[in-house]
């Protein structure tokens, strides 16, 4: 996993009391009577929340987007977004939201300024009345400058930004994201999460975003669904998600030919699982902090003395991983090295 | 509602303006039609000037005074045509790139999203007819060149019937294309369904040339050609109802219905590709 780290956010909003700006129950989508991509969800976004909705490629994260944006129908169940039928009241909600999709929509042969207005008068806004609110979000993107020339000309990171700006003239109340840094390099997504974060404080607008960079989720999202041939297998905030997996792991590499230590390990306080993996433990605990020390005397007791110690929390792919029994593949990653950055990559860790 | 219609509209403009070659290529064709083909291909020179020539010419081409003035007429239905054949490009390329998703995803009605692309489209086919027709007439004050000659006096009345054809002609064939357009979602499709129906609905038309000498089952066809029925409402203004079976009206409800029929396939197909699936 790469180590880009967008700034952190507080977690735990103290915004998300506005109760829930997205209900969704039982919702699914059946294409054509046969291939049922999306089998019943239901979660709940808080107004002010930044919510990442995590899943493979074909998992039923676009479709569900698509639901909840009016794009498409469901076939089961219902989903309000700010108080509104995505099914029967489709044109109040489109009013309610805005979009930044994966790839951008913004008119290459039109300046900046001219597809912000263009987006106001969609959302029947005279060009007169969308002037405040395109100034303020051109120069909130470093975009003022950039405004009067073709969209044609911008660079990738450019482009997204415009997007998101024409996502926004309406101020909608809830923006949906859907993939949105894809194909951004490092400079480029952290720059526009910290765009993302900026409207979030100024604007009080709720996040609903998908994405594939598991980074992100962690560092940018308040709470997180994991959906996965389209069902919901977890809900809850990175904390909560990861303390089901387990809470933190502590790996000790000992040498070839030492004599086994599960139970020794085993039965150190604080311990609640023991994996041996030829001459790899992994020890699952709730707290690493101040075990360490008497994993290693446990090792010493048994007259070992370990090579290696790592200590890491687990990261969303890890949750994941352990939640779906697969590496969360990522853009770019072949499969193998997927699972390989998912099983040794703690972020958090420190080879001793 | 306008609000939301000016905004589609002026996207359309701006993305016009922008792109000379598309101006200038759209408007050298008619031109270049009118300059060289028509200059070139004098019929009346093959008859000669005899009277009973003259006369016979006039009724072979229903009362047009030469060819070129038959001729110039005809352009405007093979004007119509070209020009629209590109109105539903955009919306093809607009499905591709997201746009139309973007566009739909707002609280625009469809129904707008559908009149601005007709309207644009439309004037896109409009503009080359009109300058077709300023020029084809003011050729004939010109030393040197043939031109439109008009043999009798043109009223409002006329003028307005003109006018009249050459928008629902323009309705009717940017509809057409259009409906493809929202249809087919690869250009290579929609080209080929595009050029497949260009030739036969020129050919079968009377625009180029008279139809008298047609086998009798092609002259039927002609007769219901939709380029037919607008190219009759403006020969029969120019050139006087003595040559012609119907009064203009005639020609122009044959013509109105064509476009309702054209405008109700376009809106089906548009509402089948803008709506949630």
């Amino acid at each position: 996993m790469s180590s880009l780290a967008p700034p952190a956010l507080g977690q735990a909003s103290s915004r998300a009391g506005g109760g829930s700006v997205i209900r969704v129950e039982d919702l699914g989508k059946t294409y054509g009577g046969q291939v049922e991509a999306v089998k019943g969800v239901s979660f709940e976004v808080a107004a002010g929340e930044i919510f990442g909705f995590l899943g493979p490629n074909g998992a039923g994260k676009t479709t569900t987007v698509s639901m909840l944006t009016t794009l498409l129908r469901p076939t089961r169940g219902r989903a309000t977004v700010a108080g509104l039928d995505v099914a029967t009241q489709a044109a109040r909600v489109r009013r309610e939201i805005g979009l930044v999709f994966q790839d951008s929509t913004a008119d290459g042969e039109l300046t900046g300024r001219e597809n912000l207005t263009l987006a106001g008068g969609l959302f029947g806004m005279t060009p007169a009345e969308c002037r405040g609110p395109i100034e303020m979000l051109l120069s909130r993107m470093d975009l003022a400058d950039a405004g009067d020339r073709r969209v044609k000309g911008y660079s990738g990171g450019m482009k997204r930004r415009l997007e998101l700006a024409v996502a926004m003239v309406h101020t909608p109340k809830i923006l949906f994201l859907d993939e949105p840094t894809i194909g951004l390099d490092p400079q480029g997504r952290a720059g526009f999460w910290r765009y993302i974060q900026e409207l979030r404080r100024e604007q009080q607008v709720t996040i609903f975003m998908t994405t594939h960079y598991l980074d992100e989720v962690e560092n940018l999202c308040d709470r997180i669904a994991i959906i996965d041939h389209g069902r919901i297998i977890a809900t809850g905030t990175n904390d909560a998600l990861k303390e089901n997996v387990g809470g933190d792991v502590v790996e000790l590499r000992v040498p070839d030919r030492a004599r086994d230590l599960t139970e020794p390990l085993r039965s150190v306080p604080g311990v609640r699982e023991v994996l041996r993996e030829a001459n790899l433990y992994t020890v699952k605990c709730a707290r690493a902090e101040g075990l360490v020390s008497s994993l290693v005397m446990a090792c010493d007791g048994a007259g070992v003395t370990p090579e290696g110690i790592t200590v890491r929390r687990p990261s969303i792919d890890r949750v994941f991983l352990e939640l779906t029994g697969k590496a969360y593949r990522e853009e770019g990653y072949d499969d193998g090295r997927a699972a390989q950055a998912s099983a040794f990559g703690g972020r958090r860790g420190a080879k001793n | 509602m306008l609000v939301e219609l000016f905004a589609l509209l002026k996207r359309e403009y701006l993305r016009w303006v922008r792109a000379p070659m598309w101006i200038v290529a759209g408007l050298m064709t008619p031109i270049l039609y009118l300059l060289l083909f028509g200059q070139a291909f004098n019929l009346g020179a093959l008859v000669g000037s005899s009277p009973q020539g003259e006369a016979a010419l006039r009724a072979a081409l229903w009362g047009a005074p030469d060819y070129f003035s038959y001729f110039a007429v005809g352009m405007v239905g093979m004007v119509a045509v070209t020009s629209a054949l590109f109105a539903g490009t955009g919306v093809i390329f607009d499905k591709q790139l997201g746009i139309m998703q973007r566009t739909i995803a707002t609280p625009v009605r469809r129904s707008t999203i559908f009149s601005s692309i007709l309207l644009f489209r439309g004037f896109l086919v409009v503009l080359p007819i009109f300058i077709v027709l300023g020029l084809a007439l003011a050729f004939a004050h010109v030393p040197g060149l043939v031109g439109l000659t008009v043999t009798q006096g043109v009223g409002a009345l006329g003028v307005g019937a003109v006018i009249l054809a050459v928008f629902i002609l323009a309705i009717a064939f940017t509809s057409l294309f259009l409906a493809f357009g929202f249809l087919f979602s690869r250009v290579e499709s929609y080209f080929g369904v595009v050029n497949l129906l260009n030739l036969p609905l020129l050919f079968t038309s009377n625009a180029l040339y008279p139809v008298g000498t047609e086998p009798g089952w092609l002259q039927n066809i002609t007769a219901y050609n939709p380029i037919s029925l607008a190219v009759d409402v403006m020969r029969e203004v120019f050139f006087g109802s003595s040559y012609y079976p119907h009064p203009v009206y005639v020609y122009l409800l044959g013509l109105f219905a064509w476009a309702a029929g054209l405008v109700a396939l376009a809106l089906f197909l548009a509402a089948r590709a803008l709506r949630t699936k």
